[in-house]
């Protein structure tokens, strides 16, 4: 069932265009992330599902009904902002009570002072007043609904913010980076919440981030935007396990995915360099050979590199070389232990584990490729 | 005092210490001492002695005076003049301060709204400020003039009357009143812009998804608000600058006709400069003075603490 429908939505400033016709569905109750480097239209796209952005072309759908030209007022549709937007002169309660008074009162019992006392108002305020209640207590912010944003942590702001988005049950649920502005434990404590909240409110939630961890973590699919196009959409293990496109295997994924030079001749095969990587595809030509870190790994053949530096995290490995033969960077992760910590200086051959690599065209398009296991024995080393 | 604050090397501390801490007074005390002086000599002390002038007979080049007690203050309340000068610059501000504070607030979400001629707008509205109002009233004069001004042609051409605006008792001060709005309008449009600058974007965006529809709802939610500083430090600019209403008043209508335009500023400057009778100039001086501390008092009272400040 169809959330919200992004249907080749194309925005230009001026000469600028900032979204390619870029089309995305969110599933009723689904959360997807928007996940790109800083100036890939992420935000926009969001505003522009918000409604406060409009579009060049396209249309968004929310729930079966076209709100392109609607205001965002209209659309039913809450949103967190990065910096939370709350209102400083208003008190938590108030500022939870804003969206649940712009749409329950009318202009007349808005009014200060008298409006209370027009009829209806009272009932219609106890309903506000225990809505907000709810809320809070659900957020465990209870406490704080006398004081001002001003007077409250940064994790606390985050989570009146979070409120006010949540006090009126909206249709859509629209994040651009909550998290960006809480320090780095708050980070993945707030990351859990969120999803936590996410069940439990059960709206279509869409969730703009540069942070692939987040994503990675609270999404039920990810899309990568780029350049103002989304590259792929898919649950995060689809995205690390099989990126559509080098642009999304570099972006996600820490430390990146090795990409190095290879070429397919005549007879099919992939080589890196001189070293046959147990892989074949169609056509000739040159190509990338991506592979994850932790799928590639020191052996006894394999494509010869200079160590450079190593770093021990702990849990792994992260060895640092540079391919002999063209001097690309290359890193390999390990589970520490398996080898002899490799010395800088020295020669070692890495072998790549065939069955998880990845090729690409040179244009950035993922390539098919057969894994020949029968002519090139295949090591599992590290997962 | 250089020495004793970066220290010899004097090697009993707590004595070093205190000598320290006594030359770090003596220091601040150095460097306040120009801003206290010119406090001292420049505001404290004249107006102390207008405060001592009130209270005598004094006129300028007199060879003595006298104390007379409240006598000035109870001349005062029977002069005609007076009166009549606090009920003007009364009618001049209540005139003046709303109209010029709602029209530059109006001016400036406009221009702030607009996609194009932020700053052309704000010079065009700052000029008055900056141009000399007294070189500006020869030109208010022309405008205004009851057979050849532009002002009263154009009335006279659509048929409507053409009234003597600045030479009738009944229509003098709403002529210095729009005279004050033109003059004031640009500086509190300025200010208005920097303040509606200030406000984040993001909080109108905030608004609008929180259900505010209407430019209204928003103006309520979110820049009256917002403004809250700036409306209190514009209110007390238009309300001091009005209340001290000299200039055009002196060039155009010296007071007249028969005190319809007579302001506190200027019944002091007559009093004092051109009857020469210092003690009673200093007397209205001293109930100007009175006004305006009043009304400051009354503004911070009441606005601030509904202001919310970032």
């Amino acid at each position: 069932m169809p959330g919200v429908i992004v249907d080749s939505v194309t925005k230009s400033f001026g000469q600028n265009t900032v979204l390619k016709s870029v089309t995305l569905d969110v599933a009723r109750g689904e959360f997807v992330s928007l996940v790109g480097p800083s100036g890939c239209g992420k935000t926009t796209l969001m505003r522009i599902i918000a409604g406060l952005e409009s579009v060049s072309s396209g249309r968004v759908i929310i729930q079966g009904e076209d709100v392109t030209g609607i205001r965002a007022a209209d659309r039913d549709i809450a949103m967190v902002f990065q910096n939370y937007a709350l209102y400083p002169h208003l008190s938590v309660r108030q500022n939870l009570m804003v969206p649940l008074a712009m749409r329950r009162l009318t202009a007349a019992q808005r009014l200060p002072f008298i409006g209370l006392y027009l009829p209806g108002a009272r009932n219609v305020a106890n309903g506000m007043a225990a809505d907000v209640e709810r809320t809070a207590g659900l957020l465990g912010i209870g406490h704080l609904l006398a004081r001002k944003p001003a007077q409250l942590s940064g994790g606390q702001r985050q989570r009146v913010a979070l409120g006010r988005a949540i006090v009126r049950e909206p249709r859509v649920f629209l994040m651009d980076e909550p998290l960006s502005n809480l320090d780095a434990a708050l980070r993945v404590q707030t990351r859990m919440e969120i999803v936590a909240l996410h069940r439990r409110v059960g709206a279509s939630t869409v969730y703009v981030t540069h942070d692939q961890s987040e994503a990675m973590t609270m999404s039920d699919r990810v899309a990568v935007m780029m350049d103002g196009e989304i590259l792929q959409v898919a649950s995060p293990e689809d995205i690390y396990v099989n990126p559509a496109d080098l642009r999304v295997a570099s972006f996600i994924g820490s430390p990146k995915i090795n990409t190095l030079p290879a070429s397919i001749g005549t007879d099919h095969m992939v080589r890196v360099g001189s070293h046959a990587t147990g892989l074949s595809g169609d056509v000739a030509g040159e190509v990338v050979f991506a592979v994850r870190p932790e799928d590639i790994a020191p052996a006894a053949t394999g494509i010869p590199a200079r160590i450079e530096h190593v770093e021990f995290l702990g849990d792994c490995l992260l060895i640092h070389a540079r391919m002999s033969e063209t001097g690309h960077a290359l890193i390999s992760r390990v589970a520490p232990g398996q080898y002899p910590s490799p010395e800088p200086g020295t020669t070692m051959r890495f072998q790549p584990v065939a069955a998880k690599a990845l090729l690409f065209a040179s244009s950035g398009k993922r390539l098919a490729v057969r894994v020949l296991d029968a002519t090139q024995p295949v090591r599992a080393v590290n997962g | 005092m250089a020495d004793a604050v970066f220290g010899s090397a004097t090697p009993a501390p707590p004595r070093r210490l205190r000598r320290a801490m006594v030359s770090d007074a003596a220091i601040a005390w150095w460097l306040a001492m120009p801003a206290i002086l010119s406090y001292l000599i420049l505001i404290l002390v004249p107006t102390l002695a207008v405060l001592a002038l009130a209270f005598t007979d004094y006129d300028f080049g007199a060879p003595s005076f006298r104390w007379i007690g409240f006598e000035n203050f109870a001349e005062m309340f029977g002069d005609r003049k007076f009166k009549a000068a606090i009920a003007n610059t009364a009618l001049y501000c209540i005139f003046v301060v709303p109209l010029s504070i709602g029209i530059a607030l109006l001016l400036a979400i406009m221009i702030e709204a607009g996609a194009r001629g932020r700053a052309l707008f704000r010079a065009i509205f700052f000029l008055p400020v900056v141009s000399l109002t007294v070189a500006m009233a020869t030109v208010w004069q022309y405008l205004l003039h009851p057979s050849i001004g532009p002002v009263n042609n154009v009335l006279r051409a659509i048929g409507l009357g053409t009234p003597n605006w600045l030479g009738s008792s009944e229509w003098v001060i709403v002529s210095l009143g729009f005279i004050g709005v033109w003059e004031n309008v640009g500086y509190n449009l300025v200010l208005f812009l920097a303040g509606l600058t200030a406000i984040p974007r993001e909080l109108y965006g905030a608004a609008e998804v929180d259900g505010a529809k209407s430019s209204l709802s928003k103006f309520r939610l979110v820049t009256w608000p917002m403004l809250g500083p700036t409306m209190l430090f514009v209110v007390i600019i238009t309300m001091t600058r009005s209340i001290r209403v000299f200039d055009t008043v002196r060039t155009l209508t010296q007071g007249g006709p028969n005190n319809a335009s007579e302001v506190l500023l200027h019944t002091i400057y007559m009093e004092g400069f051109h009857n020469l009778r210092f003690g009673y100039s200093a007397a209205i001086t001293l109930v100007f003075l009175a006004c305006v501390l009043v009304l400051m008092l009354v503004q911070n009272r009441l606005i601030d603490r509904k202001v919310h400040y970032g």
